[in-house]
């Protein structure tokens, strides 16, 4: 049995130290802060019960508090505290006529990166009355807090932007208990205290030196999006400081010595007037997730901040699906083995009906039968999963399925789910570990370790059974819509909403002809920034695009197959996207149990008309990429495209991806093409961050859709690519051993 | 609890309830998240607003219960809106001593599966019991280890280790559906994984067979009330 070391959280390899030396280990006061706790994803660590309760509990400690910037902090000033592996923030905050939204990610354990969008009121200055900016903030973890040291993070604000809001920093934090006063708290009140260095911004007051030359940034000649590489860690230096007290797990009192001058918003503009270096401020743990603040900010003005934190581990809802029947232990109802025979298999008749039968128990699980083989002693299952997101919990439906339906001789299994007609792997389980596993003391390893995985063969066998009545399958579906736009200086928040018609029509395994028509009921989408791009306006053009209430989305036919063993292929044609249709062929490689896969497509890509019908504008382009696709563990995936994009021109994208289990994903990619900053426009080069909520997080059903958002800081022509839809690697991997492995604790429910 | 429950679903009906009309679909394919949301949101107002009014569950007599012709246990989640009578679909052993039986509720959406009266698993509660080794002796509770997996948050399971010691507290007569029993108390204490738990049990001095408990079920589930109202 592994010795559980509540203490000693992130020494695991000292479990492998005799067990003297583990005891000698354990009699020391050991290393431990309140810091620590708050990883969630620490498996090793357990948390202290929660208020009223003294039961071992898995829910997490309040995760720090957040600044003005939405990043770990006091107010204005970071501090070096990180939020908890995988954690994503929305803060909100306001003072001075500033209005800062930032969104962050803490993308693993030692790194976090934010997304800014900030609004100074009164600006007047440059032309604008208002001036918005986006910033990209990145924080690395340097050491982790322990009871003698500090929790310290090096980070870089608004990196790559306009160097307006620009700074560099290494803060340090620690955190002591404290008794709880005013209110009940699980681990005791907190008193974090924090201490920094500061360059940029955060060393425009009361420095205390000055490291090299720090150049100004010039509008003129730079556009934007670059990494400011130039500037980070040079200029004046200056110290900031800031305790916040949590005296209980509601409330928190900040106080915080500020670094930050506001040159340009106080002297150069008057956006508000700064009277004391002091800031002050209250906050209110109104729910689990959010917390709001008020404070007293540079001697002058009142400020508030909302902070939302989620946690992708932390489901909104947690998960209720409906429970199985039991599998019935074959000896209990079927005699003994010697008695299993498998003459049933000579009769047509009784095949068809058993199919059947797993065709129904299948639709009380929400899968979908597309054939079933049977001998005597194997049957080979393909089937649809259009509810469950972790693959492994629609794997254990399908083998209830067959063990509730199927004759006593049936032993092995082989599961093979199918998306568009392509098998995507075949799971191999022998019905006896079934039976014999459901109960064991950890049921879900103990399957995982007698359970196959293999290449699927590419079609089903010559005697398998089609599912009853399948095809042609046609399905439509009629929803609302949203089509956000976001940051055109004039208004930066556009939005389009309407209703949306799918239909989709699957003649054969492998065929799908969609559609999607859309009507627009409302927006001003419309009333758009006018493209001033000097390439090819391939995406500049949205406001023409938006003009149009009636268009043709989608409309297309796509052929899918497996050409050979690791081998999926894709060929479509018809209008891909409101901007583009046009031809598309895709070839992906991907072994079921590979961390790499390749992929080639090629596409022939034509300009649609501007309402959206059936006719094309006279751009043309052949554009097609390489991809290398590479899974590096834990969840992290990175991709690497190499080819020639929309407006023509040559280059890579590289996107890294954080995919969990439960389906919630967030990444980043940016895109270098031989298109010059300066005909790029605004940005320099293509850049966006995405993220996907799944539903099943949210509402506690199983589902396999999310609302995924992407985010660019600008839209330009350049890097851009076709949307095509129904792209091979996603559909693919989510049925291999790692999209297995990584929701397998399902396979049960 | 209940309060933190009610916070999380108004916050899922905020969330949904920003992006959902109506819609419709028919066919295999999946359903637009759209229309998923908008579903799902009709599904929590319906379910708030008859929360609000709802009655207490039917109060069933032994007789009509008896009826039913399997064994029946009631069952109490502390931590849930919980408390219904579910039904044995299941009664067979494997390697591990013990009859393992399954109890289904009425509606078949939950179950909980014990080993001896021990709970084993849960499904459809939340956050469930995903699979556990209990200390057992014969029939009934020993001290020793307690092992239990949990399903938590992102699809994962989580192991949870605890070290168990049982109390003798003497004879007890319960009552279980007006019929009145004579029993010995158990009380099993836990200790490990940062906490704490108390499970007790009601036993038949005679053969050790379980007619009452209150057993913990995992940090999602919390404690379970058993009463074995139909042998």
């Amino acid at each position: 049995m592994t010795l559980p070391i509540p203490l000693f959280p992130r020494r695991a390899r000292f479990r492998q130290v005799p067990g003297l030396a583990v005891a000698a280990l354990l009699s020391l006061p050991i290393l431990t802060s309140p810091g620590r706790a708050q990883e969630i994803g620490d498996t090793t660590r357990y948390l202290p019960p929660e208020i009223g309760s003294e039961t071992p509990s898995f829910k997490p400690l309040p995760p720090p508090s957040l600044n003005f910037y939405g990043v770990p902090g006091v107010i204005d000033m970071p501090s070096g505290q990180t939020a908890p592996d995988g954690q994503f923030t929305t803060a909100l905050a306001h003072f001075g006529g500033q209005t800062r939204v930032t969104l962050s990610f803490q993308a693993t354990p030692w790194m976090g990166i934010s997304f800014r969008y900030h609004g100074i009121q009164n600006w007047n200055m440059y032309g604008f009355e208002t001036y918005y900016d986006r910033n990209f903030d990145v924080r690395f973890r340097l050491m982790q807090e322990a009871r003698f040291r500090p929790e310290v993070t090096l980070g870089l604000q608004d990196f790559s932007g306009t160097g307006l809001f620009g700074a560099e920093y290494i803060a340090a934090s620690k955190t002591l208990r404290t008794p709880a006063v005013w209110g009940s708290a699980r681990d005791g009140g907190q008193l974090v205290v924090t201490g920094g260095i500061g360059w940029g911004r955060l060393g425009s007051y009361n420095n205390i030196g000055s490291f090299g030359h720090r150049p100004a940034y010039d509008g003129s000649t730079n556009f934007g999006g670059e990494p400011s590489y130039d500037q980070w860690f040079r200029g004046p230096y200056a110290l900031f400081g800031g305790v916040e007290w949590r005296p209980n797990d509601r409330l928190g009192i900040k106080l915080e010595y500020s670094s930050d001058d506001y040159v340009t918003e106080t002297q150069k503009t008057a956006v508000f007037e700064k009277k004391s270096p002091f800031n002050f401020g209250v906050e209110y743990q109104w729910t689990e997730s959010s917390r709001l603040g008020l404070y007293y900010m540079y001697g002058s003005e009142i400020g508030a901040s909302l902070q939302i934190q989620f946690n992708p581990r932390q489901p909104l809802t947690p998960m209720q699906q409906s429970a199985p029947l039991p599998i019935k232990p074959r000896r209990d109802w079927a005699g003994p083995p010697e008695a299993w025979t498998t003459d049933w298999v000579d009769s047509a008749e009784v095949r068809l009906s058993l199919r059947d039968r797993v065709a129904a128990e299948l639709t009380k699980s929400g899968l979908v039968l597309e054939s079933l083989e049977l001998s005597g002693t194997e049957a080979e299952l393909r089937y649809r999963n259009p509810r469950y997101t972790p693959a492994a919990a629609a794997v254990g439906r399908a083998a209830r399925a067959l063990a509730a339906s199927l004759p006593p001789s049936v032993e092995t299994f082989r599961l093979v789910p199918v998306a568009n007609g392509m098998a995507l792997s075949a799971v191999i389980l022998r019905r006896s570990d079934l039976e014999a596993l459901e109960y064991d003391g950890d049921a879900a390893q103990a399957l995982r370790a007698v359970t196959a995985y293999a290449d699927a063969p590419h079609g089903p066998g010559a005697g398998a059974m089609p599912g009853p009545d399948l095809y042609p399958d046609f399905s439509w579906s009629l929803a609302q819509y949203f089509a956000p736009s976001y940051f055109d200086p004039s208004l930066p928040f556009r939005l389009d909403l309407g209703v949306d018609l799918r239909l989709s029509y699957r003649p054969a395994p492998g065929w799908r002809i969609a559609g999607k028509i859309r009507q627009r009921v409302w927006g001003n989408v419309k009333d758009g920034r006018a493209s001033n791009s000097v390439l090819p306006h391939v995406r500049t053009d949205q406001d023409k695009y938006a003009q149009h209430g009636t268009t043709i989305e989608e409309l297309y036919a796509a052929r899918y197959w497996r050409p050979g063993a690791n081998l999926y292929a894709r060929i479509s044609g018809g209008y891909f996207e409101s901007m583009f249709g046009g031809l598309s062929g895709e070839l992906l490689w991907k072994p079921v149990g590979s961390r790499l896969a390749l992929g080639i497509e090629a596409n022939y890509a034509i300009q649609r008309d501007y309402d959206q019908l059936f006719s094309f504008r006279d751009y043309k382009v052949f554009t097609g990429h390489a991809s290398a696709y590479y899974e590096l563990g834990g969840g992290y995936k990175t991709q690497l495209d190499v080819g020639r994009y929309l407006a023509g021109d040559f280059g890579a994208t590289f996107s890294f991806d954080r995919i969990f289990a439960n389906g919630w994903s967030v990444g980043g990619f940016f895109t270098l093409t031989d298109v010059s900053s300066a005909d790029f426009g605004e940005g320099s080069f293509d850049k966006g961050i995405r993220f996907r909520i799944p539903l099943n997080w949210m509402l506690g059903t199983p589902s396999r859709s999310g609302m995924g958002m992407l985010i660019r800081p600008v839209q330009r022509d350049g890097g851009q690519r076709l949307d095509v839809p129904g792209r091979l690697y996603d559909q693919v991997r989510e049925a291999h051993r790692s999209g297995l492995d990584a929701g397998w604790e399902r396979v049960w429910e | 609890m209940r309060t933190l429950f009610d916070i999380r679903a108004g916050a899922g009906l905020l969330l949904a309830g920003m992006l959902a009309m109506s819609g419709c679909s028919r066919g295999t394919e999946e359903a637009p998240t759209q229309l998923e949301l908008a579903r799902a949101t009709q599904g929590v107002v319906s379910g708030l607003l008859q929360r609000r009014k709802a009655a207490p569950p039917p109060a069933f007599s032994r007789a009509q219960l008896e009826t039913v012709g399997l064994p029946i246990t009631g069952f109490v989640a502390e931590n849930r809106d919980l408390s219904a009578y579910f039904f044995r679909t299941e009664a067979r052993h494997d390697a591990t001593p013990g009859l393992i039986e399954v109890w289904l509720s009425g509606d078949q959406k939950s179950s909980v599966t014990t080993r001896a009266g021990l709970v084993i698993a849960t499904r459809g509660l939340g956050d469930d019991l995903l699979s556990s080794t209990v200390p057992m002796a014969g029939s009934g509770p020993a001290p020793g280890p307690l092992a239990q997996q949990i399903r938590y948050g992102d699809n994962r399971e989580r192991g949870l280790r605890l070290r168990c010691d049982l109390a003798d507290l003497g004879p007890e007569r319960i009552e279980i559906l007006g019929r009145s029993q004579a029993t010995r108390h158990l009380q099993q204490s836990c200790e490990g994984a940062g906490g704490r738990i108390v499970n007790d049990f009601w036993a038949d001095p005679r053969d050790g067979f379980l007619w009452q408990s209150r057993q913990w079920a995992g940090p999602g589930v919390g404690y379970l009330q058993l009463r074995r109202v139909i042998k």
